[in-house]
């Protein structure tokens, strides 16, 4: 593998774990977020500032997933406010807002400069990603165990119905907290990694546009399949690479393609292939 | 008092009404481009991104038209209609296939359609953005020392008479009626024998309208129309209809006119500490969390 | 349909292929990344086809060392996150000689992390971060650092024109910041007073607000910064407000554009930029009506900086006579080129030293006002 490919594969992997966080919040739980990239900033400032300060790897990312989760807690407590598409724009705000603290904060987060010169990792380009992969590889088998479990599916029970969750007394208020604090500690260490792949970052990393990228790769994958989330993120990180030969149309691709997926299918790859399989089989049947 | 204190109260008393004149200027802005989002809002629960688009859109049909023509009054009804019909085509193709999926699906969609726009626009009309030869509305009125383009009162009077229009529309005509028994039940409604389907038609071609007036107005302030000058209101167009209680039309013009406000008097005042964006975001969080249904429930 | 894709799979392979073939003739590739696509997609424009000038122009006068220039083009859309794949693929596939960057701050400044780690020389045309040189010895920069313009902008404020009771109008982000703290620095050694400072986002394009409070304030002058799709409103709202007094700007609102879009209202405005419109060096005048035509629309300064840049490398190449990394770069740190910008020289860090330009809107077009040539001002930080 080559630094290109090495570097790829890097991107898709932490853009797996904060792909892997969300899903967590809006495809189990059914709160949708538009400010996940808040948490992921989170974590990259967090990281950053310790790995400037001389601490190392291990402890900033343990310590980027803390932060992140312990704001998310906060940030969760709105859920309990406001519901469905209320919480999608509170959400949302707290992305901007997050984005106008961190851009004012000049003397400790760098303001508009950001921050550089953020050390290595210590393990070299290729050790690194295997870190990566390790962690992303983790994230989804917690991801699928979550599933599996009780908790799983109380939080599906939370995502179908609030009020028949409650009357099945599913402590709702506790599950959402726990989903929320899940998924961004999970986007605060991608937010980790992703300062020490760059080494350098700014503000606007961490936008509305990071947030919504992030909800279109696990859309596009199929909401609340974790397999679909990984297949989902990996194609839309990767598009931008695939279309490099036609460089002027390639947002356009990625928009038509985001709103193709959804348009005709909205269940997303995961449903495609559920749909391509069970045709699979009733053909096979016939035969 | 002594003289000079007085001076000086005055001075800051003046400094306030002008900000508060620029704010309600920003707000009624925000109020012909949230009105067209809510509206659809209140009829298909889709949270619209790609309105944004179409007021983008809006921006470019007006600015061709004046430049081709000459003449504004020529350009933005013609705008307001090409958009209207497009947005038409935007219910049809793209969110009715859809409209029983969950809320998120329209979403991504939208903002994908909104994406896809603006790259649109970028390749068909260059990156650098277009500006009108001979930018009409821009002579300068003066009263009791405050200066006003032309633009800036047509934005206010403008906003404010369609939106007058709009509510009479809807409270005292069949065609309300019908939209009105829609918004509260489609079912019941199509049962009295209303097309549901030509409602939503009208109500996307309505909203769809306003945007492009919207957008011929904005591009009308800066003398600029750029692709992705759908970009601010993407986002704060949904801020203004959750704040105005989602679907609640009068709700929305207030929000917008409370928010353009709030952002004339925050970025001069706490500019330093938070901008803009982070301010108007501030201030949604704060009411949704006293007032979870935005500051007017829907009826 | 699976006819169709197939058919569409093996058209692609083919022009992948001949493309392939053509790579394969013998050239020196340089690396330029720009932001083609998404917010950025105007400067990118511009920096790539002031680029692509500079190579068309040194092969048409026979290349380097024998051999063609060609300049390979990759879209960052002003992303992190892309910038670094790209200077890998850079790098690592496509075995550039020298890579540049046409791109924004945020996208040079990782991207020159991986040329530094991998040790082939890159020049920044016109990111504007202190740290992108800070990255090692391999990275350059072309353009002035915001600190350094906004030195140039105290002394043009309250030396050259004499005015004291400033109002600055920040844009929120690394450029305006950069310029409003090296403004700030030197203010006071020019006797500068400022009375205050307003911030705007790069997404504003209403300063009704801001506009009623400069008012109220009665400056002498007005130091802004911005682009110019954020500075042609500024200008013309301040105007229509009856705000009469000078207004400032730097290279950002450097383009034919920001005249088209302000109007009348763009009249006596003075910038602080790198490029001369009325130079009679030929370097200059040459590349100006040599844009024009090529591209089909006015240079600006991101153009010319992206020319520049290309000219360094090219330059360089040519007396290292060799495209080995290691005595490119040597080549480069000895550079004394004249070209579109000015004659370039580097610092010990990689920061370029030359004069800076002054310019005024006059009858629609830019013109000539000043030059600041004081070396001891316009010194970039060394390390």
């Amino acid at each position: 593998m080559g630094i290109y490919e090495l570097s790829l594969a890097t991107v898709v992997g932490i853009n797996i774990i904060l792909a892997v966080g969300l899903n967590l919040i809006t495809g189990f739980c059914g709160q949708i977020s538009l400010g996940h990239a808040a948490f992921y900033g989170i974590g990259a400032y967090t990281a950053a500032l310790m790995a400037k300060a001389g601490m190392p790897g291990p402890v900033n990312l343990a310590a980027a997933m803390a932060m992140a989760g312990a704001v998310g807690v906060v940030v969760g407590m709105t859920s309990l406010r406001v519901r469905e598409d209320f919480l999608a724009i509170t959400t949302m705000g707290v992305g901007f807002l997050f984005l106008g603290i961190v851009r004012q904060q000049e003397s400790l987060l760098g303001g508009e400069l950001g921050i550089s010169s953020i050390p290595t990792f210590g393990v070299g380009k290729m050790g690194f990603f295997v870190l990566v992969l390790v962690l992303a590889a983790l994230s989804v088998a917690f991801s699928l165990y979550i599933k599996r479990s009780w908790m799983g599916f109380a939080f599906e029970a939370v995502a179908d119905d609030e009020d028949t969750a409650r009357v099945i007394s599913v402590d709702v208020p506790a599950y959402k907290l726990a989903a929320f604090a899940l998924g961004t500690a999970l986007a605060g260490l991608a937010g980790g990694l992703y300062c020490y792949f760059a080494r350098f970052i700014v503000p606007d990393d961490f936008g509305f546009i990071t947030s919504i990228s992030v909800l279109s790769m696990v859309a596009v994958g199929g909401i609340g399949s974790v397999y679909g989330v990984i297949v989902g993120t990996a194609l839309l990180t990767l598009i931008p690479e695939f279309f490099r030969f036609i460089s002027d149309y390639k947002l356009l691709v990625y928009g038509a393609l985001l709103f193709g997926v959804m348009r005709f299918a909205p269940d997303g790859l995961a449903g495609l292939t559920r749909l391509a399989f069970r045709r699979i089989q009733r053909k096979g049947g016939a035969v | 008092m002594s003289p000079v204190f007085r001076a000086a109260c005055e001075r800051l008393t003046m400094l306030y009404f002008e900000l508060l004149i620029q704010g309600l200027i920003y707000g009624s802005m925000y109020a012909i481009i949230a009105v067209g989002l809510t509206l659809v809002y209140g009829l298909l629960r889709i949270l619209h991104v790609a309105h944004a688009g179409l007021f983008a859109l809006g921006g470019y049909m007006g600015l061709l038209i004046t430049n081709s023509t000459g003449s504004l009054i020529l350009g933005m009804p013609l705008a307001a209609a090409i958009v209207g019909v497009v947005g038409m085509a935007i219910y049809r193709l793209c969110y009715q296939p859809i409209l029983d999926q969950p809320p998120y699906v329209a979403l991504i969609a939208s903002i994908g359609l909104f994406i896809a726009m603006e790259e649109m626009f970028r390749l068909i009309f260059g990156p650098f953005g277009l500006t009108y030869t001979n930018a009409p509305l821009q002579s300068v009125v003066q009263f009791a020392g405050i200066y006003l383009r032309a633009v800036d009162l047509a934005i206010v009077v403008g906003s404010l008479s369609l939106l007058g229009a709009l509510s009479w529309l809807s409270q005292k005509t069949r065609i309300g009626l019908a939209w009105r028994a829609t918004v509260d039940d489609p079912q019941i409604a199509e049962s009295f024998g209303i097309s549901v389907l030509n409602v939503r038609y009208l109500n996307f071609f309505i909203g769809s309208a306003l945007a492009a007036v919207a957008g011929v107005f904005i591009s009308l302030l800066s003398n600029l129309v750029e692709p992705t000058m759908g970009g601010v209101p993407s986002y704060k167009a949904l801020a203004i209809i959750v704040l105005g209680g989602l679907g609640n039309v009068a709700g929305t013009l207030i929000a917008s006119l409370v928010l353009g406000v709030v952002e004339a008097f925050g970025t001069i005042y706490i500019g330093d500490i938070l901008d803009r964006d982070a301010i108007a975001f501030a201030f949604l969080i704060i009411v949704l969390m006293i007032r979870p249904e935005g500051l007017f429930a829907r009826r | 349909m699976v006819k169709k894709i197939s058919i569409f799979a093996l058209a692609v392979c083919l022009v992948a292929g001949l493309s392939g073939m053509a790579n394969a003739a013998d050239t020196i590739k340089i690396g330029f990344h720009a932001p083609l696509t998404g917010f950025a997609a105007s400067d990118g424009k511009s920096s790539t086809e002031g680029a692509k000038l500079a190579v068309n122009q040194v092969n048409a006068a026979g290349g380097v060392l024998g051999k063609q220039l060609e300049l390979v083009v990759y879209d960052d859309q002003a992303k992190p996150a892309q910038s670094i794949p790209i200077a890998n693929k850079l790098i690592g596939q496509d075995k550039v000689v020298v890579g540049i960057s046409g791109s924004y701050s945020g996208a040079t400044r990782s991207a020159a992390g991986v040329f530094q780690e991998a040790k082939i020389p890159y020049i920044s045309a016109y990111g504007i971060h202190p740290d992108i040189t800070r990255a090692g010895e391999y990275v350059f920069r072309t353009s002035f650092l915001g600190e350094i313009q906004g030195h140039a902008g105290a002394k043009l404020l309250g030396d050259m024109m004499g005015k004291k009771k400033v109002v600055i109008i920040t844009l929120q982000n690394d450029f305006g910041k950069s310029l409003a703290a090296g403004f700030k620095d030197k203010a006071a050694d020019y006797g500068i007073s400022i009375v205050n400072e307003y911030q705007y986002s790069i997404k504003d394009r209403q300063f009704g607000s801001i506009v009623a409070k400069v008012k109220a304030d009665n400056p002498d002058a007005i130091y802004a910064s911005g682009y110019y799709f954020t500075a042609g409103p500024l200008v013309s709202q301040l105007r229509a407000a009856g705000v009469t007094c000078p207004v400032i700007g730097q290279e950002g609102y450097d383009s034919q554009k920001f005249i088209e879009i302000a109007g009348p209202a763009a009249e006596g405005v003075i910038i602080t930029t790198s490029l001369d419109r009325d130079s009679k060096v030929p370097e200059t005048a040459d590349f100006i009506t040599a844009f024009e035509k090529q591209a089909g629309f006015k240079s600006d300064m991101v153009a010319a900086s992206g020319h520049t840049a290309v000219m360094v490398a090219a330059d360089a190449i040519k007396r290292a006579g060799s495209t080995d990394p290691a005595k490119v770069l040597a080549a480069i740190q000895t550079t004394n080129l004249k070209v579109s910008t000015g004659t370039i020289k580097f610092n010990a860090l990689g920061e370029v030293m030359k004069a800076v330009q002054v310019q005024v809107v006059k009858d629609g077009n830019w013109h000539h006002y000043d030059v600041i040539d004081d070396a001891a001002l316009l010194a970039p930080p060394a390390e």
